[in-house]
């Protein structure tokens, strides 16, 4: 799909670092999924996720959010550690927005109920404000007419726009993207795929698993390989796709650039 | 109608062993001549004949109104006879030209035609009038005498009449208990087996102090071994033990016989058995229901900021509770039945009350048979209306989809 070149903002990420994996480890059981991950998103910074199935992708993104409990290592949001005891995940992840793979809207409300459930239940705003809100960023997506809608009257690539406003609705600092288009048909990825670089613009701090290498390329700031729990490999999109030292890399990358 | 089957057999052998070999394919041949264009009018209406005729040579009650005009109850019968000579006549005729049935046979044009479909109509007719007279009349008759009887008439229905009537007030207070035991413990037992349901599948969260650590825990392990305990014992058990242990706890606590009588009523005792006894099946239904729900909800509600109990009320509960709807249904169907095991400690329901109307007239068949049409009807009516219940908790779906739609139309 045809997006803009990326627009020079990526320069000159300095300060602290949004979000800093240090040491990461997980495993399920016996099996070792994260081994020792290092990792900094600086604000506004778009960094992408590559690797193959298994590596380990969407279990680094979901230690970054506490759904998956870290093992051993820290993860730091804006210089707190969110493994500390006094630290509140529920206040922390409404500043973290995440979008799944399967989109998981909730089934039994419409499109604005899946927007407001959140600022109304936290009392982030009044019932008439969260719905003004919504409507502002369904309008973003482009789904403002589908407000009333019930979700699973949605196309594949409207649910995960409605997903996408729904997590912004929350006004997050950070957004995490799990495969997003990876449910959807070819010819409706560009949908979901033109709201994140829209995002991306916008300056939103991103951390996306994809297999979108185009995507990739043209709106990440870095790249980062997974490979077996690992980091392998990391750097600008150029140096990822254009001169890979790596040659499991390679290997990886060969497979999806060949098509 | 007997003989015309047999002649359809015998004339089927001939015909149909020169046209097949096969046994299956010669039947069904069968079946498609013999049954025909002519399937309803002449082959179902020759049994509803033949049954008008049966009903034409029962013996006439005394409210029947056929009698006083007996000719027109013969013109009837023989009504009837001359159908089933007709359709006889006209199976004849169809065996007789198998070939080229439709062209020869005069009772498969106009007018034979028209006449065969107006006489099915009066077959009809007749027959219902014959069932009016000899059935429904019979039944009223039969009711009148036994309502009007001095002593229990010796016939079973009867009998089962006299009793139901004269004993009407206690059936009426014993289907009410029954009624008010289920109704009452079944949302009772609902709202407990909703507590219980979520502590047995709330998890430790990372936000939970110690204290709420301990409580989920404790909770999760008190609500299995409930399940394990109540499921594994029988409610007649139970019953005896609630029964006693309060009894046992009044008396315990210095209160007389008639203090606790009017305390711990086995109104009560039964009602406490029944939330008891369902709370532990509905919180398996429930359970069962809300772990059907996609992790995923729960996730995406949990990544927004919501807390577990937030995401479980908002997201969880209302998917999960619609799934488990059947199930919830049906636990109140069968407490109408289970609760007549209560008549063990001396709740006054339904089955008391049949155990007591036997008891006077010793007539125990015919009394437990009433009360098992009384349970049928209970359960029959409480499954209709939780039918109509379920259709009308999915209604704001089916009007949001429809809202949907115009939405996409814009
Ligand atoms: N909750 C869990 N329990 C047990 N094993 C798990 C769990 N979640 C993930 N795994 C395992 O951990 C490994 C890494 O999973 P992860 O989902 O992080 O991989 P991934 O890189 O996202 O792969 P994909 O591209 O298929 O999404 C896999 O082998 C998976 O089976
Ligand atoms: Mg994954």
């Amino acid at each position: 799909m045809p997006l803009a070149n990326k627009t020079e903002k990526s320069e000159g990420h300095v300060g602290e670092p949004l979000v800093r994996v240090e040491a990461l480890r997980k495993s399920f059981g016996s099996l070792e999924v994260l081994k020792n991950i290092n990792l900094d998103v600086m604000p506004k910074e778009v960094v992408t996720i590559i690797g193959a199935s298994g590596s380990g992708k969407s279990t680094l993104l979901r230690c970054i959010n506490l759904l998956e409990t870290p093992d051993a290592g820290h993860v730091w949001f804006h210089g707190s550690d969110l493994a500390a005891e006094h630290v509140n995940v529920n206040r922390l992840r409404e500043k973290i927005g995440m979008v799944f793979q399967s989109f998981n809207l909730f089934n039994n409300m419409n499109v604005l109920g899946n927007c407001t459930l959140a600022p109304v239940t936290l009392k982030k705003a009044s019932k008439a404000e969260a719905e003004e809100t919504a409507m502002r960023r369904l309008e973003e997506v482009g789904l403002a007419d589908f407000a009333h809608a019930d979700v699973n009257t949605l196309s594949g690539g409207q649910k995960q726009r409605v997903a996408i406003a729904r997590a912004l609705c929350m006004n997050p600092e950070l957004m995490l993207f799990d495969e997003p288009t990876s449910a959807l048909d070819p010819e409706i990825v560009g949908e979901v795929l033109g709201v994140m670089h829209d995002l991306a613009q916008q300056g939103m701090t991103m951390v996306v698993v994809t297999h979108e290498m185009e995507f990739a390329k043209s709106v990440s700031d870095r790249v980062v390989f997974m490979d077996n729990g690992v980091i392998a490999e990391e750097g600008t999109p150029k140096q990822i796709f254009g001169n890979p030292k790596q040659a499991r890399t390679r290997e990886f990358l060969a497979r999806y650039l060949d098509d | 109608m007997s003989s015309e089957n047999e002649e359809a057999t015998a004339a089927d052998a001939v015909a149909a062993a020169k046209q097949a070999s096969s046994r299956g394919g010669r039947l069904r041949r069968l079946g498609k001549f013999v049954g025909g264009d002519h399937r309803y009018v002449l082959l179902s209406t020759s049994v509803i004949a033949l049954i008008g005729i049966w009903l034409s040579m029962q013996k006439r009650t005394d409210m029947s109104f056929l009698a006083p005009v007996y000719f027109v109850e013969v013109a009837m019968y023989y009504s009837l006879v001359a159908w089933l000579i007709l359709s006889a006549a006209a199976l004849v005729t169809k065996l007789m030209h198998w070939r080229d049935y439709a062209e020869r046979s005069p009772f498969a044009r106009n007018p034979l035609r028209t006449i065969e479909r107006i006489g099915s109509y009066i077959v009809v007719i007749i027959t219902c009038v014959l069932f009016v007279d000899r059935v429904v009349m019979g039944f009223a008759s039969v009711t009148v005498h036994a309502i009007e009887a001095d002593s229990i008439p010796q016939g079973g229905l009867a009998a089962a009449i006299y009793m139901v009537y004269e004993c009407r007030d206690l059936f009426v207070t014993g289907i009410l208990t029954t009624v008010e035991l289920a109704v009452f413990g079944t949302i009772i037992a609902f709202f407990l087996a909703l507590l219980l349901a979520t502590l047995r599948i709330l998890t430790i969260d990372k936000p939970d102090n110690d204290l709420v650590r301990f409580f989920k825990v404790v909770g999760a392990n008190f609500a299995k071994l409930y399940s394990t305990v109540i499921r594994g014992t029988p409610m007649m058990v139970q019953a005896l033990i609630i029964y006693n242990a309060g009894f046992a706890f009044l008396r315990g606590m210095g209160l007389s016989v008639t203090e606790i009588n009017g305390l711990w009523s086995t109104f009560i005792a039964g009602l406490v058995t029944v939330s008891i006894n369902s709370t532990a099946y509905m919180m398996e239904v429930l359970r069962g229901g809300l772990e059907s729900v996609d992790p995923g909800q729960m996730e995406a509600a949990r990544s927004l900021g919501l807390s577990q109990w937030q995401a479980m009320v908002k997201v969880v509960f209302p998917q999960g509770i619609k799934y488990a709807v059947p199930g919830l249904s049906n636990e109140l169907v069968i407490n109408i039945k289970d609760s007549s095991v209560l008549s063990i400690i001396g709740v006054v329901e339904l089955m008391f009350e049949a155990r007591s109307v036997a008891g006077i007239y010793y007539r125990n068949l015919e009394v437990y048979l009433v009360a098992a049409v009384c349970y049928l009807i209970l359960t029959m009516v409480a499954t209709w209306l939780l039918n109509r219940l379920s259709r009308r908790l999915d209604a704001p779906r089916f009007s949001n989809t429809s809202e949907s739609a115009s939405a996409v139309g814009e």
